[in-house]
């Protein structure tokens, strides 16, 4: 059986990497399967574009766009999109037990700090923290100058910062 | 250095993307300067925090599901590839040739395969096995041969998988997949043969397309009513799908 050079040595030693992205792009796990999907078929289909190059970011980059072609989709259709409204949702309030719980430690108040934060400013911390990528990489994820990625990441940090001291808990741990 | 330049420089300086220079800047500012280095050290916890999360992974089942679409369009590519490059064939060359060249000899050999062929669909005996799961049908001539013949899922493709059925043709113990086009129904006799592999031969028998070709020590013979262009397809499908 022949087939296409390297998609499974190129692309699926990342695929834990494009999940957890997806994850924090999406804010569901159902969602974020459907797009890292949606994304290796492109990927495998784009393969040859990738040259030499690393292919981390070049994946995200796919990724990404995935996303944005679903969000796109779903706001041609006639549904309200339900990921739209859910960054207006008050934090507390309409929780669930679980989430409930979950707010009593760190981990559930950072994560919700996080999942509070603006998409843009969500996208370039989760790209430096979680995938250590250099503000190049992130600016070639992203499409925008690196000065955007420096500012971008500024502020999401003195925003996140502002969220977690309004929760004491875990800048306590933090200190 | 002034608290301004470092309130500009807090972030690539904690993720280190500043030169050396601007780091011992920075650095000695902060020796000396108490509330730039609390800023500093206030922005390397949130860095720290966040950095602290769990790092969610994909699911085996993600991964199954990834691998599983990854080789569907693999072989629709070449698959589509496969049908253009056979039809700038077909359209070049002149067709009574190529057709003649290659042709399946007649004996009664074929005449048993379309027999066979066409009993199938007649007595309404085309399955001993029913099922579209190739981890049902390919099981099911366990024992019941001395050979494992080759099952494959082409319904992605278009080709489904129908069911399987144990036949004798010219005397000789052969398994019969049946795949489906539509309403077409597609016949893939298999038997041991010689190891030696040939290309796909073509025939046309009172009104069925017929294939057949050698590969991997087994012998292939598709017979089938649907057109010569789809049944090619479907052989090339079976031949490039993994498994």
């Amino acid at each position: 059986m022949t087939r296409s050079p390297g998609f499974e040595e190129i692309v699926l030693p990342h695929l834990d990497a494009a999940f957890n992205y997806a994850r924090w792009l999406t804010r569901n796990d159902a969602e974020a399967e459907d797009v890292v999907q949606d994304a290796c078929v492109r990927a495998m289909r784009f393969l040859p574009s990738l040259r030499d190059g690393d292919a981390r970011p070049w994946l995200f980059a796919i990724v990404r766009n995935a996303w944005y072609n679903r969000i796109a989709r779903r706001a041609g259709s006639a549904d309200p999109s339900p990921i739209a409204t859910a960054r207006h949702e008050p934090a507390d309030g309409a929780l669930d037990p679980e989430a409930r719980l979950l707010q009593k430690d760190a981990v559930g108040r950072v994560r919700e700090a996080l999942e509070r934060l603006p998409h843009d400013f969500r996208e370039v911390l989760v790209l430096r923290e979680f995938e250590e990528m250099s503000y190049k990489e992130i600016a070639s994820v992203v499409g925008v100058p690196i000065g955007t990625v420096m500012s971008r990441l500024a502020r999401a940090r003195d925003r996140l910062s502002v969220l977690l001291r309004s929760s004491p808990l875990p800048m306590e741990r933090w200190r | 250095m002034m608290c301004d330049d470092v309130e500009r420089d807090l972030d690539p300086y904690v993720d280190r993307e500043l030169d050396a220079d601007s780091i011992a800047a920075i650095r000695s500012h902060v020796g000396t300067c108490a509330s730039c280095r609390r800023r500093v050290a206030e922005r390397a916890g949130v860095s720290r925090l966040v950095r602290s999360m769990p790092y969610r992974v994909a699911s085996d089942r993600l991964r199954t599901r990834v691998v599983r679409r990854v080789q569907q369009a693999r072989l629709m590519r070449r698959v589509l590839a496969g049908a253009a490059a056979a039809a700038l064939i077909l359209s070049t060359v002149a067709g009574i040739t190529f057709a003649r060249s290659r042709a399946i000899q007649s004996d009664a050999l074929v005449e048993d395969l379309v027999d066979s062929h066409v009993r199938s669909l007649l007595a309404e005996h085309l399955f001993d096995v029913r099922s579209t799961d190739q981890h049902t049908v390919k099981p099911w001539f366990l024992g019941k041969l001395d050979f494992s013949p080759r099952v494959v899922d082409l319904a992605p493709v278009g080709f489904p998988l129908v069911g399987g059925r144990l036949d004798y043709i010219s005397g000789r113990p052969a398994a019969a997949v049946v795949y489906q086009r539509q309403q077409h129904t597609i016949n893939v006799f298999v038997w041991p043969a010689s190891d030696r592999d040939s290309g796909v031969r073509a025939r046309t028998i009172r009104g069925f397309n017929m294939r057949h070709w050698d590969r991997n020590g087994m012998s292939f013979w598709a017979v089938s009513d649907l057109n010569a262009v789809e049944l090619d397809t479907f052989i090339r499908a079976f031949q490039l799908s993994p498994g």
